[in-house]
């Protein structure tokens, strides 16, 4: 089911900015609306709307998110089979395979390239075969995952 | 939509620039599947009878997989499709990479293209819009940059398949290349897009691929992984254990029937190339332009495409998507491009045994050159051999030559030679087009140099050591075709394991039964066929399929992920309809299956008089014939009989 946005909106514009789908229209201080064709429910703009004018599938009202806290993956590389789902799920492309191989063995893994791009939608957890993903709120002294590329 | 598929088609009108989004009826994909079977279904309907493969009427179609997106695995492939300029009939050509779940991303099971547009342009398709962009500044650029130059306007993720010059030059043998040297090389398809003046399709979408039933999804994957994975002493054997291995089969008159796990291993290990020297030894590669006989490449010769050196210029395996074994690998290479695709066993074989060539640079080099040209390295590397024999026997001389000595086994004749058939210059102009088209205009009994099917050269497996092969490459629809059925695959596929009256072959047998024609034979070529036609419409990958149809769950993957109670039985039904529609396509546009035949010399006619495929003929008219009326086709003509299109519902 799609996302919809309620009356509340105020026509700030952050949902459509952040919408990796093109899914959401509208004029400035003017109500938006969601495409439901387009509408992929990676949630991006519940987490961003000041107003909690965003309804998800379920009709239920979604609350903002500071972006510093979004969930992020992480993935377990020791028993990722290379296969490149999750890169591809990726609705912002901010996954990539490494160029090297991971540590002793042949593959290359996934790793997460453009932190500052995720949406925390995890599509890459629900889409991986292995289930090596984890979704989890940023630790702030931990290196971020890309540097280990 | 939950059901696996998207349900609808872009058709883009070159020549009036119009996109029309189309919905599909479930009923199509109940019947065909996606893939290969819906690009079969739209263009035997709606490509005219008797329309110039160069013409505005003929269709391209870039089809996804059913099952690609869906979490399942090896499920990446993608399928091209258009009335083929190179054998005037069916056409298609089947890659991996990472082009199929774009095509889904964007919302569509197929894109299609009609019409020749005014000028060069490109596709690009991003969240719901479609539109038609000028491609003048990619024009005349190979296929690295072109891609290179879109994914840095448009995102990594973006997926991209592009012409290179070839294509453009309208080579019919030149294909359709993504993801920087995957190409959809066959049926010559790359000069369609070409005469069409489409350089690109860029596809940006988003769209969720939903399925019914996620958890069952997961389920078999982690199944399929189990055997994937599974552990095999083979990987421990050096490149030349598998060499020697290879002069074992070709030499004992007793041979086992192979577990498709024994390839899976090779493949992991050192990829395609693994066979190399395998095949060389065990008389599966044909050599010196299906003259020689593995007594001309012997070990000596051969060991320089021993599977472990070319391993070591790789740096990473490459997986396409959703593939977890990973049989292709980036490798760095010193000289003019520092990142290269692992040249596969096809391509080392045409450009290297066939041309009895045995310089491994020159294989990597020439496997960059032709993938970023767009040239199918099969058919380039066996009519750089037909070219060879017509110099060795004196049809084409120096002055013909522009000064190459094309003579077996000179390597820089050979690269200068495929350098000039990529750049349409001097002889290369006449052999741009293939063995068949190039015989015909040297003419002084050039044709008898050519090995061809239908047109098609065929590839690098000799069907006088499977007669298998022989039988594919002459009766399929897609004339030439290697990765459908032979003797070997269908003990590998296991089928009937799933399938119910299909025979099991025996585990210790005398080469020597191979080659006699009986029913079981032609039940399993035709189990072959219906089985890689269907997996071609789920978009599965047939070294995947080769683990075996009980371990590599895809009729049930293809039930979970749209809901559909259909039984292995019912599958295999959808292919032999995919099967028969693409017949029944050659037929409407007037091609004899009958001439679709291999040449002789690979049928064993002469006979060799050494090596390991010494004395062997195969009768590929008496299989023909018994492979036919497995489909309820005509025996004698190869021709779907009427009840046999209405039984399946083909109209």
């Amino acid at each position: 089911m799609s996302y919809t946005i309620s009356e509340k909106c105020n026509g700030c514009g952050a949902c459509m900015r952040v919408c990796p789908a093109d899914a959401i229209t509208g004029e400035k201080k003017k109500a938006h609306a969601i495409d439901a064709n387009l509408c992929i429910e990676c949630g991006a703009c519940g987490k961003v709307c000041p107003q909690s004018g965003i309804l998800d599938g379920n009709g239920i009202a979604c609350t903002m998110i500071k972006r510093s806290e979004w969930p992020k993956p992480e993935i377990t590389v020791e028993t990722c089979i290379a296969c490149g789902i999750c890169v591809d799920a990726c609705p912002v492309g901010c996954l990539a395979m490494s160029e090297r191989p991971r540590n002793k063995g042949v593959d290359a893994f996934p790793y997460l390239k453009d932190a500052k791009a995720c949406i925390g939608c995890g599509f890459c957890r629900a889409d991986c075969p292995m289930d090596v993903i984890a979704m989890l709120k940023p630790v702030k002294e931990k290196k971020a995952s890309s540097e280990v590329a | 939509m939950t059901k696996a598929y998207m349900g609808k088609i872009l058709m883009v009108d070159l020549s009036s620039g119009t996109m029309t989004e189309e919905a599909i009826p479930d009923s199509v994909y109940e019947q065909y599947l996606s893939g290969m079977g819906l690009g079969a279904y739209i263009l035997y309907n709606r490509i005219p009878a008797g329309a110039d493969p160069l013409g505005p009427e003929n269709i391209l179609g870039f089809c996804s997989g059913l099952l690609t997106g869906t979490g399942s695995l090896f499920s990446g492939r993608w399928t091209l499709v258009g009335k083929s300029p190179l054998t005037g009939g069916w056409g298609d050509a089947n890659c991996g990479g990472t082009f199929s779940p774009a095509i889904k991303h964007c919302g569509y099971d197929a894109v299609f293209f009609k019409g020749i547009s005014p000028k060069p342009v490109y596709l690009y398709v991003k969240n719901g819009k479609a539109v038609l962009k000028d491609a003048a500044d990619l024009w005349g650029k190979d296929a690295v940059e072109t891609e290179e130059k879109l994914k840095k306007q448009y995102g990594e993720k973006a997926g991209v398949a592009v012409i290179g010059p070839a294509g453009e030059k309208v080579s019919l043998i030149s294909g359709v290349c993504t993801d920087k040297g995957r190409i959809a090389a066959r049926s010559g398809l790359g000069a369609v897009m070409g005469v069409k003046k489409l350089k690109a399709v860029v596809l940006d979408g988003v769209q969720r691929i939903n399925v019914q039933d996620p958890e069952e999804m997961k389920r078999l994957s982690l199944k399929c992984v189990k055997w994937t994975n599974f552990p095999m002493p083979l990987s421990l054997l050096p490149g030349v254990g598998l060499a020697l291995m290879g002069t074992f089969m070709g030499a004992t008159p007793v041979m086992f029937a192979q577990d498709g796990l024994l390839y899976k291993t090779i493949l992991r290990t050192w990829g395609t190339g693994g066979m190399n020297q395998m095949s060389a030894e065990m008389g599966d590669s044909p050599l010196k332009n299906w003259v020689g006989s593995s007594k001309d490449f012997p070990l000596s010769k051969s060991k320089t495409i021993n599977p472990d050196i070319i391993r070591k210029a790789e740096i990473v395996k490459y997986h396409c998507y959703s593939c977890p074994l990973g049989c292709g690998g980036i490798c760095a290479t010193k000289g003019k491009y520092s990142h290269t695709h692992k040249p596969e066993y096809e391509s080392i074989l045409a450009l290297g045994g066939l041309c009895m060539n045995e310089d491994l640079d020159s294989l990597f080099y020439l496997n960059e050159l032709l993938n970023r040209a767009g040239m199918d390295t099969i058919s380039a590397g066996a009519t750089a051999a037909f070219a060879i024999e017509c110099y060795e026997k004196g049809i084409l001389t120096n002055k013909d030559t522009d000064g190459l000595e094309l003579k077996w086994g000179n390597t820089e004749a050979v690269v200068a030679l495929i350098r000039k058939m990529v750049n349409r210059d001097g002889i290369g102009d006449i052999l741009a087009d293939g063995s068949k088209v190039a015989a015909a205009k040297i003419g002084r009994g050039a044709e008898a140099c050519t090995v061809h099917a239908g047109g098609q050269e065929p590839a690098m497996h000799d069907g006088r050591g499977d007669p298998g092969f022989n039988v594919h490459y002459s009766v399929e629809p897609t004339p030439g075709r290697h990765t459908i059925g032979a003797h070997l695959y269908y003990e590998m596929f296991q089928l009937w394991k799933r399938v119910k009256g299909l025979p099991r072959p025996s585990l210790l047998f005398m080469k020597g039964s191979k080659y006699k024609v009986n029913k079981e034979k032609a039940q399993a070529s035709a189990a072959c066929s219906k089985f890689m036609s269907m997996g071609n419409g789920a978009g599965m990958c047939m070294f995947g399929l080769f683990i075996g149809a009980k371990r590599i769950p895809t009729f049930d993957w293809l039930n979970a992920a749209t809901g559909w109670k259909f039984s292995p039985e019912e599958y295999m039904t959808i292919g032999e309809r995919i099967q028969t529609i693409k017949q029944d396509f050659n037929v409407k546009h007037r091609i004899e299956p009958k001439n679709n035949f291999i040449s002789r010399r690979a049928q064993g006619n002469p006979p060799q008089k050494e090596g390991a495929n010494k004395g062997r003929v195969v009768d590929v008219e008496k299989l023909a014939a018994d492979y036919w009326e497995q489909f309820g086709w005509d025996r004698a003509t190869g021709k779907p009989k009427a009840e046999t299109l209405k039984r399946l519902g083909i109209k």
